[in-house]
């Protein structure tokens, strides 16, 4: 059985913590502000939905006034939960296409290859021919 | 045979009537088999307990690409949690990852096409180690070529560290920027290095699309550029008459009065007990897959499982022990464009050499560095030790800006030599959705391959330098493997010390072949697909031209 949608209240919660994880900074925006609780929290669920029930438990664990320190926490002594935690932050963020755009990251779009008649690695692959000893002969 | 089991047995005609050959597995070696059989008129028989994969299944051409790996499309069976997949337990250095659906592990495969050396055959006459195999690199020269045309690979011949080959159908995939920056490295130390063969379709041909450089490939082409077996071999095998049967979990190999297998029990997916008739019987559902599954036909006449005389079914697992070296450039390498294969790789370490500490060698390949979540992941578990503060909060930004399209990793894949003690066994608690007992997996890292890895991830540090790095990033052994599992049915001349012979039929039951990469004697440190096709080639035909004399069941 799927696990149930996240709760505004959850959300909430969430957008704390992955602020905690992932601040504002170097010219790119903050978790929260690109809505990694929002819309693209939904999508990284629908795409791995074995993160949303661990989730979901510590979304109802985490207390709402100290992210930081339970942030931390996790990081320091609970790695399992830790990962969950921080593969749907990052996972969601760079869902985002501001976060896509700034980085420069247009997807695992197509482009289309092009064969190049002469390479220009042969005169590279010249030099590995005449410096190679020649394969292992086996009896 | 078991009296439930007769009882179910298959009609005499009819589609479930007495298959000519029984094939289990629809994977590298299966699809082979069932493809040329089928074309020489037999009547083919496939049981896959996995289920098709469709181009629309996968996750590749959406924004979600990344993520495919966190589950659905992640190598690792025990991440994935499909049903069709069975439970592998035990406590091993290296767990094996798979694949189970029809193509199986070529569903979800780099497409790195490599034949071993010529001296892979021979380890034990050249090194004193190990078994040599009892067939040589010119036995497999001419299916070499001729699988390497039905997967439309892409590559250059003419290797010097490799035997004299066909040329490949297809010219190579542009190394990319990232091949070219580690090429360069490569020329600078005067180290072997070559374009990357790979069965993905530089152009148009046979049943492949030209490559769009996605860089998806591991989860899946959308573009249906990467070959695999439901592309392949299997619309071949079913328009010559093979039926591939879906769902189908092979319980047991059951034996008639002499000794004969006589097709196959599986459960469908309803758990529904049927037998399968059959004159001859395949075995090819990996070397895990197999030996649990010759583990699982134990009978009073094989007591420690079917065709294991020697006591050797299930030993001798091998799986290639794997680290990375990644380079981060200062340039912009592009690096999460594809394709995913081997852009670059290297035999100049693959070899023995008298001054090294550690027998045989490895074999390097160059390959892209993925997307962003890639390069935070690399970049945290290279800096682990900096503590919260460097990694998270304002800092995290950190590793994309450094990492994310600057950089290239060297596969460091190692040959692991066969040892008794690693080994398949069937789990006595943990059962799969069947209720079949699960493979346990009990793997040590040999010293040797330690040493090896040690040894040449040094040398792939100084590739990298060479390279131009700014920055060199080393990972540890890979607690899960790549999907190479071999050595567990090894073949020999000798029954004593070996499952199947040189045509791959049990030494023990007349009409039972194997033809995965169980077979492997020795491991090699090239990618095994294209030997486990051109052996499964090799033996298929073989077969067939033995039709007259093959024994079979009453």
């Amino acid at each position: 059985m799927s696990a149930p949608s996240p709760t505004a209240a959850q959300r909430s919660v969430l957008a704390g913590l992955a602020d905690v994880l992932i601040a504002e900074g170097c010219g790119m925006p903050a978790a929260s502000r690109v809505g990694v609780a929002g819309e693209l929290l939904d999508r990284c669920l629908e795409a791995a939905p074995v993160l949303a029930a661990p989730l979901l438990a510590l979304l109802d664990e985490a207390p709402s006034d100290a992210a930081d320190a339970y942030v931390r926490c996790l990081a320091a002594d609970r790695p399992d939960d830790f990962a969950v935690l921080s593969t749907v932050v990052v996972g969601a963020y760079y869902l985002s296409p501001q976060v896509r755009d700034l980085i420069g990251y247009p997807g695992q779009e197509p482009s289309p290859l092009t064969v190049a008649a002469e390479p220009d690695y042969l005169d590279m692959l010249e030099r590995v021919y005449e410096r190679h000893p020649g394969y292992r002969e086996a009896p | 045979m078991r009296p439930d089991l007769e009882r179910q047995a298959a009609p005499a005609s009819g589609e479930n009537s007495v298959a000519d050959v029984l094939i289990v597995g629809s994977g590298a070696s299966g699809s082979v088999a069932a493809a040329r059989l089928a074309g020489a008129g037999f009547r083919v028989i496939c049981l896959e307990q996995g289920d098709w994969v469709h181009t629309a299944d996968y996750m590749s051409a959406t924004p979600e690409a990344e993520l495919a790996w966190v589950q659905r499309w992640n190598p690792d069976p025990v991440a994935r949690r499909n049903p069709a997949d069975y439970p592998l337990t035990g406590e091993a250095d290296v767990r094996p990852v798979m694949y189970n659906g029809v193509g199986g592990g070529l569903v979800q495969w780099a497409a790195m096409w490599q034949p071993l050396l010529a001296s892979d055959f021979k380890v034990r006459s050249l090194d004193g180690v190990a078994d040599d195999w009892p067939i040589t690199w010119a036995e497999l020269a001419d299916q070499y070529g001729r699988v390497a045309r039905d997967l439309s690979v892409s590559g250059l011949a003419d290797d010097p560290a490799l035997p004299e080959m066909a040329a490949y159908p297809n010219p190579p995939v542009p190394i990319g920027k990232v091949g070219m920056a580690a090429a360069r490295g490569m020329d600078r130390l005067g180290w072997h290095w070559w374009p990357g063969a790979n069965a993905i379709a530089s152009r148009r041909h046979g049943a492949l699309q030209a490559c769009q450089r996605r860089g998806t490939c591991m989860t899946g082409c959308p573009e249906n550029a990467k070959a695999t077996p439901s592309l392949t071999h299997w619309p071949r095998a079913l328009a010559a008459g093979a039926r591939l049967v879906t769902g189908a979990r092979v319980a047991e190999i059951p034996l008639d009065d002499r000794g004969r297998a006589i097709g196959a029990a599986y459960l469908d997916s309803d758990g529904v007990e049927h037998l399968q008739r059959a004159r001859v019987v395949v075995l090819a559902a990996n070397a895990v897959g197999t030996a649990r599954l010759l583990l699982l036909s134990a009978s009073a006449r094989f007591p420690d499982g079917l065709a294991n005389s020697s006591g050797l079914v299930g030993r001798r697992l091998m799986q290639h022990p794997y680290r990375t070296v990644t380079a981060v450039c200062e340039e912009s390498l592009e690096s999460w464009q594809g394709p995913w294969g081997q852009n670059i790789y290297s035999l100049q370490f693959a070899e023995t050499h008298p001054d090294r500490d550690f027998v045989r060698g490895a074999k390097w390949m160059v390959m892209p560095h993925g997307g962003p979540m890639f390069a935070v992941g690399e970049y945290h578990d290279a800096h682990r030790l900096a503590g919260f503060e460097a990694l998270w909060g304002e800092n995290f930004h950190r590793a994309a800006a450094e990492v994310f399209g600057h950089a290239f990793a060297w596969g460091i894949q190692a040959e692991d030599l066969p040892e008794e003690h690693n080994r398949v066994i069937l789990d006595d608690e943990v059962c799969d959705s069947s209720g079949l007992p699960a493979a346990r997996i009990e793997y040590r890292l040999s010293e040797n391959a330690r040493r090896m890895l040690d040894f040449n991830v040094a040398r792939a540090v100084e590739a990298a330098e060479a390279a131009g790095a700014t920055s060199v990033m080393v990972r540890g052994l890979w607690p899960t493997g790549i999907g190479h599992v071999l050595g567990t049915t090894r073949m020999g001349d000798d029954p004593a010390t070996s499952v199947v012979d040189r045509w791959c039929r049990s030494h023990d039951v007349p009409n039972l072949y194997v033809i995965d990469g169980g077979v492997f004697v020795t491991g090699g440190s090239a990618n095994p697909t294209a030997t486990i096709m051109a052996n499964a080639l090799r033996v298929t035909e073989h077969m067939i031209d033995e039709r007259s004399s093959q024994e079979v069941p009453l």
